[in-house]
């Protein structure tokens, strides 16, 4: 919404400055976005430079075809001699006139006089696009006559303009026009709103209007009027040029005035051309499934009972409160109008609006839900206007409806809102905001809520914030008293950040990667039931594609020293609506089994767990590289999901932290040191490692307290199929330091059993 | 045997002794079990004599210890000159990686209201209706609903638009006090672009006590914000609308670039809008069961990949989801 001050102005008095306005508007009220300045700079004695002119003589220039040759009094006694291209004008004309040095907007340099095909041109006749009070460049602007030569343009015109550019926020409807802005304007800056005195024109010769309504809840008033006699043309300059500030074209002086009067109320208005309407009466009623209507941009729309339709009683005549329909758009022939100023009901509107992908400044106003009574000062302002710019004599007029709605009564405790906003605002001057914004207070605080704010205002807090909005800028900082209060990060959180920095520690950088995915292992994973791409339509079950993804992005970066985890969630299927939301660990780092294995054995080690892989089978892992643990897996990445030798791992943080020891036991390492010897076994070729570990400490307990796999030899030595395995052992009781003799028992009864189970032998 | 002569002779060859080696065969030769003094002394019969040869054995023996330690030093030096490295020659290191920009700001807002005594709750990402929107008084027809607005995964399923759901699932559970914050990802259907993205980040906070004003919400997000942007900022709060929070605000911080002078950074206003709060609805409490004339409440929702690009002022936040190490790496 924008919000031209010469226009604002004229419904409210205020000292203030333009920029003041948006500053107090801004803290509370709406979000001004910025103050544009449009038109003539207001810049050292510029304006003087813009005067009244009237053509004296005009004719052809001598050495151009296209160009005049005129004479202007412009107030200084004598003519002044100016070259113009423009031909819509003659001799009499009262025209706008710009003299050398003045500066107009988008010229680089003042203006200067110099001869145009060798005559002299001292100054210029201008274009309404030339001053900014529009677009036209059609010809120059003609003023009406009657005005004196020599006057100042700016006394004429509003050739230097500046527009608060509003964002209203949803709830406030009423600030979508220029009385809402008015009244705020009026209440923050100790201004005095200023009545708008418009006088309903007489009804002549008296005509029946037929206004039925099928459908009272999706409209629940209509107002129409019928003008006759009407005379199509452009608007007057002075409306051109507040539409042009306000931000909207000028298109006829009909739908200019339509669009004027939305402006002003806030309440959108429609104008049909009534010769076309079949009978020349309305009836609202939903579309049949499948009707059809070509809407004022020449579109064709298929509707359905969803959708809200003002018909002539044979057929659709617009599209309710959204757009016109094309045939019985005004054009330059229409002398006779039906004039629309209805009320309509919010969500219908914005499901048909969204459905259609057709959003209008009408629709744009419907969807927040417009106060039905500003239909009736829109449609007197917009006859009277028809009247007094298009020659229009009213006929007839009908406002059909079941009643308005009463003005809503809600008790404030002026307490109450110093309790909630932590200031103390004296209950006179709740009383004064509240009265200035248009609500009425009686002894008992029971406050009256004006109809324009019976949406957004209903409960006494609705009233509290309008109290707060107004006195923001006081409210003081302080902080709550936490008298019963104590944070602290659960062991889950305090686990997760630990991951996070063991693996920053271990030279991962941290990836984010989308949690929605265009495919996913899980069947039942679930599925977006419109994504917004094929590529986003899925809730992963693991983060593997994403950081896949992230490792490849990296290569085509050219980056080397690739280490990347995730700790985020995947959405495992229940079963129930709602997915198992469960927070998993992954990573990929350019290596081998080994790097896996290293960062994954990082994170066990510092939440003191025991890392235990098993050989394992998974689709997307090297299938001789794969390896299961107590909450996922690791291993080397499937050499056909990214080139080059990648290792990967995802553990789930549910399954991995649940065996965490509450409290972490003292082990006395000091009083009896241990015995540490190395031995070496050969073993078949595919015994692993683990089950070697395994089988020596259940032989050696209790005295053997550590078996630590340091070398895996393979050769002639040792023979064909057939390993040696070096291990560390390491002995120790708690009650006394162990001798080599004691060692002895307790390795051949290791011996002995890895002989048993795995056919090993001790080597040298 | 002549003692003198003999103490003169040791000290002279300790003199001369240029090593460890020799200093050790000096020793050996004037003070070991063989050598002439101490084969005097097991031999002396007199006092006197043996009161001179101890002297002088003291004195030889002080005399070597301290050429030793002086070679010795003189070693060391020798060798630490030889083992000079030129320091600015770069190292291979140990390899660290960088945690996620949003994690290290998620951390920094954790560990503020961590310090201020709030608890952070973990909320659900997939979430119904009833919990995006219902519970916290969405009207029927505000445009959120629409699944032009947000992601549904089923009629009554969508993924959260926004953290404030943790807040009624909070309070469902946990009778007032509460201070929280939620912190995650939430979604909406936004095209991307530079500063937008289906997937975000936010953080919201929530406090609900006996006796909670709005000054209390600024002066904490004023404490957050400075937290955040710096301790000389200035905050200022300006009405706005939003459903589960009455009166609601939005919270505006003076430029951390130009210091409220106007620049590109804050579109020359001085100013730069950081995101909604408010004081909890009423409507909200009534979904709960909390009685909101006994407690009153404030909560805020901010994005904050909108903190991050306005700090480190960096123009496209798909930086955040591309992963490219160059970028990581710098912060």
């Amino acid at each position: 919404m924008r919000a031209p001050l010469s226009w604002l102005r004229e419904y409210v008095r205020v000292d203030a400055t333009a920029h003041e306005i948006a500053r107090r508007l801004n803290v509370s009220t709406l979000e001004v976005d910025r103050v544009i300045d449009i038109g003539v700079a207001d810049v050292g004695d510029n304006l003087s430079y813009l005067r009244v002119g009237k053509v004296v003589e005009a004719a052809k220039h001598p050495n151009a075809d296209k160009l005049q040759l005129c004479q202007l009094d412009v107030g200084e006694g004598e003519l002044r001699q100016i070259v113009c291209g423009a031909w819509n004008f003659g001799v009499g004309a009262t025209v706008a006139v710009g003299l050398p040095g003045v500066l107009l907007p988008g010229f680089p340099a003042p203006l200067d006089e110099r001869p145009l095909r060798g005559e002299l041109s001292r100054g210029m006749i201008l274009a309404e696009d030339e001053i900014g009070l529009g677009s036209d460049h059609d010809g120059i602007m003609l003023l009406p006559g009657g005005i004196e030569p020599g006057s100042p343009l700016s006394d004429v015109l509003p050739v230097c303009e500046q527009v608060l550019d509003c964002t209203t926020t949803m709830n406030r409807v009423d600030l979508l026009s220029m009385v809402g802005l008015a009244r705020e304007v009026a209440t923050l800056c100790n201004g005095q709103l200023l009545p708008i005195d418009v006088e309903d024109p007489a009804i002549v010769r008296p005509g029946q209007v037929d206004v039925s309504i099928d459908d009272p809840e999706g409209c629940p008033r209509y107002i129409a009027r019928v003008l006759e006699g009407v005379s199509v043309g452009p608007s007057p300059m002075w409306l051109r040029a507040r539409l042009h500030a306000a931000g909207m074209r000028s298109i006829s002086n009909v739908v200019d005035i339509t669009n004027y009067v939305m402006h002003v109320y806030g309440s959108p208005l429609h104008a049909f051309d009534r010769t076309k309407l079949d009978g020349g009466g309305i009836l609202v009623r939903r579309a049949a499934d499948g009707e059809e209507l070509t809407t004022l941009d020449g579109t064709v729309r298929k509707l359905d009972e969803r959708d809200l339709l003002i018909t002539d009683g044979t057929k659709a005549v617009a599209l309710g409160a959204i757009m016109g329909g094309l045939d019985s758009e005004i054009s330059d022939t229409t002398t006779e109008i039906l004039l629309e100023a209805a009320n309509f009901e919010p969500i219908g509107i914005l499901q048909t609006s969204e459905r259609l992908g057709l959003r209008t400044e009408g629709s744009n106003r419907w969807e927040k839900g417009v106060d039905p009574h500003m239909a009736e000062p829109a449609a007197v302002l917009a006859s009277r206007l028809l009247v007094d710019l298009a020659g229009a004599e009213l006929t007839g007029a009908a406002d059909v409806h079941s009643g308005l709605p009463e003005r809503a009564v809600v008790r404030l405790r002026p307490e109450r809102t110093n309790r909630i906003v932590g200031l103390d605002v004296d209950s006179e001057e709740q009383r004064s905001i509240l009265e200035r914004l248009g609500f009425e207070v009686n002894g008992d605080w029971d406050v009256t809520v004006p109809t324009w704010r019976a949406r957004d205002v209903t409960r006494e807090i609705d009233l509290v914030e309008e109290v707060a909005r107004v006195v923001l800028d006081r409210v003081p900082h302080t902080m709550p008293l936490r008298r019963l209060v104590a944070g602290h990060l659960t062991r889950e959180q305090r686990h997760r950040r630990l991951v996070e920095d063991v693996l920053v520690g271990s030279g991962f950088s941290e990836a984010y990667t989308w949690s929605l995915v265009a495919a996913d292992p899980d069947r039942n994973a679930l599925r977006l039931a419109d994504p917004m791409s094929g590529d986003q339509a899925i809730l992963r079950t693991t983060l593997l594609d994403g950081l896949i993804a992230a490792a490849r992005e990296n290569v085509d970066a050219g980056n080397d020293g690739i280490a990347l985890f995730e700790l985020a969630r995947v959405y495992l299927p229940s079963g129930e609506a709602l997915p198992e939301e469960r927070w998993r660990v992954g990573g990929i780092v350019a290596g081998g089994f080994s790097e896996a294995r290293s960062a994954v054995e990082a994170i066990y080690d510092a939440l003191h767990l025991e890392l235990r892989p098993a050989r394992t089978t998974v689709p997307h892992l090297h299938p001789g590289k794969a390896a299961a643990t107590t909450a996922g897996w690791l291993g080397g990445l499937h050499p056909a999901l990214l080139d080059g030798s990648w290792a990967v791992f995802e553990l789930d943080l549910l399954e991995l932290t649940a065996p965490i020891p509450e409290r972490v036991l003292y082990d006395d390492v000091i009083t009896f040191p241990p015995l540490r010897q190395d031995i070496a076994v050969v073993v078949a070729e595919e015994v692993e490692a683990a089950a070697l570990v395994d089988t020596i400490l259940e032989a050696g307990a209790p005295e053997l307290r550590a078996a630590n796999v340091f070398d895996v030899y393979h050769g002639d030595q040792v023979g064909a199929g057939r390993k040696s395995v070096a291990i560390h052992l390491s002995f120790q009781v708690p009650d006394r330091t162990l001798s080599d003799a004691d060692a002895a028992v307790v390795r051949d009864r290791v011996i002995a059993l890895l002989a048993e189970r795995f056919d090993a032998e001790l080597r040298g | 045997m002549d003692a003198d002569a003999l103490e003169r002779e040791g000290l002279a060859a300790a003199a001369a002794a240029s090593s460890a080696n020799a200093i050790e065969v000096v020793r050996v030769e004037y003070l070991g079990r063989k050598s002439a003094l101490k084969q005097a002394l097991r031999e002396v019969r007199d006092r006197e004599t043996g009161m001179a040869l101890n002297a002088a054995r003291e004195r030889l023996e002080g005399a070597i210890d301290a050429r030793e330690s002086e070679l010795a030093r003189a070693e060391l030096d020798a060798r630490l000159t030889t083992e000079s490295v030129d320091v600015t020659l770069p190292v291979g290191g140990f390899s660290r990686g960088k945690l996620h920009l949003i994690t290290q700001i998620r951390r920094e807002v954790e560990d503020v209201f961590l310090g201020l005594g709030y608890s952070v709750v973990d909320g659900r990402e997939v979430e119904t209706i009833h919990y995006n929107f219902d519970a916290l008084n969405f009207p029927a027809g505000h445009p959120a609903r629409s699944p032009l607005a947000t992601l549904f995964v089923d009629e009554t399923t969508v993924l959260r638009t926004e953290t404030s759901p943790s807040q009624v699932r909070t309070m469902e559970v946990q009778e007032p006090p509460v201070y929280i914050v939620s912190l995650g990802r939430t979604y909406r259907r936004d095209t991307p672009d530079a500063t937008h993205s289906p997937i975000f980040h936010q953080v919201e906070g929530l406090a609900v006590d006996e006796g909670i004003t709005l000054a209390d919400l600024t002066g904490t997000l004023d404490f957050l914000l400075r937290k955040l942007f710096g301790e000389k900022r200035r905050t200022e709060f300006r009405t706005h609308y939003f459903p589960f929070t009455e009166p609601s605000i939005e919270a505006y911080v003076s430029c951390h670039v130009c210091d409220g002078d106007g620049c590109p950074v804050c579109r020359h206003s001085g100013w730069i809008e950081v995101g909604g709060a408010g004081m909890v609805d009423p409507a909200v409490f009534a979904a709960v069961g909390y009685d909101p004339e006994r407690y009153s409440g404030f909560a805020f929702g901010w994005g904050l990949e909108r903190i991050a690009m306005l700090r480190h002022e960096f123009p496209d936040l798909r930086e955040l989801w591309r992963n490219d190490l160059r970028f990581s790496r710098q912060f």
